[in-house]
Parts: C-alpha cells; sequence; structure tokens
C-alpha cells in the first residue's frame, strides 16, 4: 500500500530519494569520521614537527610563550610505540594534534607535575594503549632546549573525570598522562603516573 | 554513469562534513612569565697595531666591557705597553661613577697657544643601576695649536675689510654670471646666499666662532657603552690621524676642514623593549669633511673600497686586505657583532700569526632580553580531566543511517504488487 501510495504521488518519491541521499551522507560522515581525524591529525603532526625545532618556537619557549594549538614537546613511549608532537593546551582544537599539555602544570622537565592528556581513539590516537604500560617502562620528553627521561611509577588506574588530584601542583618532578576510559567511552579517565629519571641530551 | 556522478557527489558531501568537525581553531596566548632585563655589550678599537709574528705593537687603543648586572669597565691607552699611558677602571657595585684621572706620557700646554698630549689613556666608568655608562679613549699624539688672540687681532680687520671685500666678490660673480651662465645663480640659490655680501661676511662670522687654528690627533681610539631610555649602544670609532683646521668654525663646532685617515667606526645597539639587536659599520681609508659656513652644513667625502679582499683562503699563506671595509655578523641568539677598518693588511695568517698592520680598526659587539613584565595568567580553570575519546554512538549512528538510506531507497525503487509487467514473470 505503501509502495502504491508512493507510486502514485510524484513529489513524495522524490521527497524520499532526496531523504535517502542525505541519510546516506550523513552515515557516511559518522562512520568515516575516526579515519577522517587520524589523517587530518597526520596533517598537524607534519606541521607541529617542523614548528617544534624552529628557532622561534625556541625563543617562544624559553620565554614561557608557547601559544595554545602550538607545539611545546616531542613524547616518546617505546614500549607502545608512541612518538608524537604535544601541543599546548587541552582545548577540543589543541587535541585535534593528538596530545595536549595541561596549561596550569609544569612545564615538561621542569620542577612540579607535567600533566599530558592524549586522544585514546580517533585524533591519531596516540594514547590508544596507555592501558598496556607497567610500571618501570619509560617515557621521554623532548622540548625544544632539551630532554628528560620518566619511569612508569606504577600500573595505569581509572577515575572520575572530575578528579583533578592527579594534575594538581607537586613539589617532586612528575608526569601524568591522562586519556578517555574505556576505550571508544568518556566515561572515565586512565591515568599513568611516573616519575622524573634524568635530564637526557636533545637529540 | 549517474551511479558514478551520485557516488562522486556523496563522497564529496562526506568530506565536506568531516572537514567541519575537524578543521582547528585559532589559538589563543594565555601565558606571560616574568623576566628581568639582562644585556651585555663590549667595544674596542685601536689606532694602529702592528703585529709580527705574534707580537704586536698598539697604540692609541680603547676597550670597554658593560652588563645589566651592573658591570662596566673602561680601558684607554696610548702604548698598551707603556704603562704610565694607559688608564683602567672597573666596578661592579652599583650606583658607582669613577673617573680616574688621564694618563699621559707628556702633557704639555704652553700658555693658550699650544697644547701638546702624547700617548694619552683615558678610562671613566658608571654603574648606575639599569644605565650603566663605560668610556675608554686613547691616543698617541694630540697636539692642539690654540689661536683665539691672534683671531682676537684680526677681527676688527676683517670687520673692516668685509664690505669692501664683499663688494669686490660681488662685483667678480656679476661679471662670471654671463660667463657661467645659470651655473651661479643657481649654486648661490642653493647655498642662500646674498651675491653681494654673502660670501666674505660668512667667512668673517665664522672665524670668529673658531676656538682654535688646528688640532691634530694621531692614532686616536674611543670606546663607549652607552645606556638611554630605549636603547643600549656599544660604539668603538678609531681614527689613524687626523687634522682639524679652525675648530669651532662651523656649525655645532666642528671645523672648517677636517682630514681623517683610516678611519673605522662599528656600532651594536640593543633595543630595550624589542629584545632585538643590530650591528652597523661605517669604514674610510681617508675621509675630508668641509664645514664652510656658507655650505650649510658638513659635506663630507669618504673614500672606500667595500667588502675585505681574502687571498689564498685555507692556506698557509692566507692573507686578508680591508680597505675602508667593515662586516656584521647576527648570531642564533640574536647577540650582534660589527667590525671595521680604516686600513687592515694580515699577511701569511698561517705563518706564526703573520704581519699585521691595522690602521683604525673597531668592533663591537652586543647581545640581550628586554624586561618581561609579570601579567596576569590567563588560564581557563579545568572543570574536569580533557575529554579525549569521541563518543560511542558515532559510528553506531552513521551505520543507523546508513541502514535507514538503504531501506528508504528500496522503497523507492520497489514496484507496486499489482502492478507487474509481463516480463517479471
Amino acid at each position: 500500500m505503501l509502495i502504491n501510495l508512493l507510486r502514485s504521488h510524484r513529489w513524495l518519491r522524490v521527497s524520499l530519494s532526496g531523504l535517502s541521499v542525505a541519510l546516506l551522507l550523513g552515515g557516511v560522515g559518522l562512520v568515516g569520521y575516526p579515519f577522517f581525524t587520524n589523517a587530518w591529525q597526520g596533517r598537524i603532526q607534519a606541521r607541529l614537527d617542523d614548528q617544534l625545532v624552529s628557532p622561534e618556537l625556541q625563543q617562544a619557549y624559553k620565554e614561557g610563550k608557547v601559544e595554545t594549538g602550538d607545539s611545546l614537546t616531542r613524547i616518546r613511549i617505546p614500549a607502545i610505540d608512541v612518538d608524537v608532537v604535544v601541543v599546548e593546551g587541552i582545548t577540543p582544537s589543541a587535541l585535534r594534534a593528538g596530545a595536549g599539555h595541561y596549561p596550569d602544570t609544569a612545564l615538561p622537565c621542569e620542577g612540579g607535575n607535567v600533566a599530558i592528556a592524549g586522544h585514546r581513539t580517533t585524533y591519531g590516537r596516540p594514547f590508544g594503549n596507555l592501558d598496556q604500560l607497567r610500571t618501570g617502562d619509560t617515557i621521554e620528553l623532548i622540548t625544544p632546549i632539551g630532554a628528560c627521561q620518566y619511569k612508569v611509577s606504577k600500573d595505569p588506574f581509572a577515575i572520575a573525570p572530575d578528579n583533578l588530584d592527579v594534575i594538581a601542583k607537586t613539589t617532586d618532578k612528575m608526569l601524568t598522562l591522562t586519556t578517555c576510559h574505556p576505550k571508544g567511552s568518556a566515561a572515565q579517565r586512565l591515568i599513568v603516573q611516573s616519575t622524573f629519571v634524568q635530564d637526557l641530551k636533545a637529540a | 554513469m549517474s551511479m558514478f556522478r551520485r557516488t562522486g557527489a556523496i563522497a564529496l558531501s562526506a568530506l565536506v562534513v568531516s572537514a567541519f568537525l575537524v578543521i582547528p581553531s585559532p589559538a589563543s596566548a594565555d601565558t606571560v612569565q616574568t623576566r628581568a632585563e639582562s644585556f651585555i655589550a663590549t667595544a674596542s678599537a685601536r689606532g694602529l697595531n702592528i703585529g709580527l709574528l705574534n707580537n704586536n705593537i698598539t697604540i692609541g687603543a680603547s676597550g670597554i666591557e658593560m652588563n645589566s648586572t651592573p658591570k662596566a669597565k673602561a680601558t684607554g691607552g696610548g702604548v698598551l705597553l707603556a704603562p704610565g699611558t694607559v688608564s683602567t677602571v672597573e666596578t661592579t657595585a652599583a650606583s658607582q661613577a669613577l673617573a680616574p684621572p688621564k694618563a699621559c706620557l707628556l702633557n704639555l700646554p704652553l700658555l693658550n697657544l699650544l697644547n701638546v698630549q702624547l700617548a694619552c689613556g683615558e678610562a671613566k666608568v658608571d654603574s648606575t643601576p639599569g644605565a650603566p655608562q663605560a668610556f675608554g679613549q686613547g691616543s698617541v699624539a694630540a697636539v692642539d695649536i690654540g689661536g683665539q688672540q691672534i683671531l682676537a687681532l684680526l677681527s676688527p680687520v676683517l670687520d673692516a675689510l668685509a664690505p669692501l671685500l664683499d663688494q669686490v666678490v660681488g662685483t667678480v660673480t656679476g661679471a662670471l654670471t654671463p660667463i657661467l651662465g645659470g651655473l651661479l645663480p643657481g649654486l648661490q640659490s642653493t647655498l642662500g646666499l646674498d651675491p653681494n655680501t654673502g660670501l666674505v661676511s660668512s667667512l668673517v662670522d665664522g672665524l670668529k666662532k673658531a676656538t682654535q687654528l688646528a688640532s691634530i690627533r694621531l692614532g686616536n681610539s674611543t670606546s663607549q657603552g652607552l645606556s638611554e631610555t630605549g636603547k643600549v649602544s656599544s660604539i668603538a670609532i678609531a681614527q689613524g690621524g687626523q687634522i682639524d683646521v679652525l675648530p669651532g668654525l662651523a656649525l655645532g663646532g666642528a671645523p672648517l676642514l677636517s682630514i681623517v685617515v683610516g678611519s673605522a667606526k662599528a656600532t651594536s645597539v640593543f633595543d630595550r623593549s624589542g629584545g632585538t639587536s643590530t650591528p652597523g659599520f661605517d669604514a674610510a681609508i681617508l675621509t675630508i669633511k668641509l664645514g664652510l659656513p656658507i655650505l650649510g652644513n658638513i659635506t663630507e667625502i669618504p673614500v672606500k673600497l667595500g667588502s675585505p679582499v681574502t687571498l689564498l683562503a685555507g692556506t698557509a699563506l692566507e692573507s686578508t686586505i680591508a680597505l675602508g671595509a667593515g662586516t656584521t655578523t647576527k648570531n642564533p641568539d640574536g647577540s650582534v657583532s660589527s667590525v671595521a677598518d680604516g686600513v687592515s693588511i694580515w699577511l701569511l695568517k698561517g705563518i706564526s700569526g703573520g704581519i699585521k698592520i691595522e690602521l683604525a680598526h673597531a668592533e663591537s659587539s652586543i647581545g640581550g632580553q628586554s624586561q618581561l613584565v609579570e601579567q596576569q595568567k590567563v588560564v581557563e580553570p579545568v572543570a574536569q580531566l580533557a575529554k579525549t575519546g569521541s563518543d560511542p554512538w558515532i559510528p553506531m549512528a552513521g551505520f543507523a543511517l546508513l541502514l535507514a538510506a538503504f531501506t528508504t531507497r528500496r522503497l523507492v525503487v520497489a514496484r507496486p504488487s499489482g502492478n507487474r509487467s509481463p516480463s517479471d514473470n
């Protein structure tokens, strides 16, 4: 009956045809969203790679003038094959680079708690396998003016998103990584805490 | 074909939709830290330096070092190997000004007619916080020939003769005008002179202002560090020899005629607000300055050849010749330096230092960071830990939309059950 109704009303048929195309567009866009974000993050990282070694950024870093969205440090986690440039800031636009530095926390390799957030899914998902880190794994930060090494001090653990204690200021030199948990959800946050080991010679 | 078109359009549209989702928005500044101003400046100059196999004789030397701590050090020497001709002073204490007496091998004033100084060095420093100053000067010989009494005697005579001479000059220029065409009136107009009265009267007026008959300087060098409101400068100036005729006659106390053999000036300036530094130099083998009052301003005629020339580079016989030349350098850390040579000949560098002859050599350098005033740090308070996982409904919603699109399409293309064509059977 519905089909006969469609047959008898051409406008209805055309409208339904238009609706099907719109639904198809929306569907392709949403299904392809993670792939598009990964591709976009790759492009952003290429730009950040160049920026991280530029004299202008080195000067801005020394003066504490790195702007939100600009390169701040490179993070390397050999145990889970992570090598990505971290930008300053954790705004949604800044985090499209993959990982961002909480602006009110210590600068990489300096005294206090350095906190970095990274995507678990989409945007290159640099912290996709953060749950696989174990105590003793090493993490390196390479800044425009130096480099240093941290060691994971305890296995990853999950907390509520509004628990800000993990990024609070500390007197000890430490590094805290945060990402969403469980994978594909933002219900909780997965935390990895590590302690400063030593300064390294910049690569 | 239409299917390809439709598929292409869908893919393009999907890309556009996704681009809106992922294009980043502009970044914004949020942090500023505090930092005190810091700078360091050096300058040195040599009137004459002769080096033979690493043994140097330097006459007319000066140098300064100055920084923001504050530290100020200055040296001036007539002959560097002769202790009585060198003056050095240094301070690192805040708000201290030191100026020891000038050190001279010979300082001989004879009435007001002649003053002879041989191998003199002078140094002065001031360590006012934020505005340190340093000054060093050295010269091998300075002779001032005074003549104010003579000029005073001549003045009434010249005053009496001036109108007559002006008239003569006016007559001569009048006679020359038809011969020289428009050239002479044009020149007079440019110089702002009355053709009948200007020339001689102007000269007589100038002579009244002259403070000396002549001044001669040999191997003169000056190094200076200057702190001003907007900038800090390091300046080095060296001259092989200078003869000034009738100093004080021209505008601003300049001499009527000045001949400088071998001159070099190197400057480096630090912009205190912008934190940037700029180098500069000026060098000439010979410079003639004309300060005729009738010209209205000082005419300077420099003779220079340009960039230094290096011969047999990379060998033991490498030699560099710089005649009225200089160079500037900008370093990666923002500091700058400049070097200037009136005449510099360095032969056979690779053989125990070779042979070096410098007549007027000056160099300066400066670098620093401007003050950064503390400002309110504008950081959005973090309400919760950063959200770095996508919402799980996105891909599920995508699949649901695709299913709905497929179903809708099936409805559109389906045929009614009671209206089948014969071929369907």
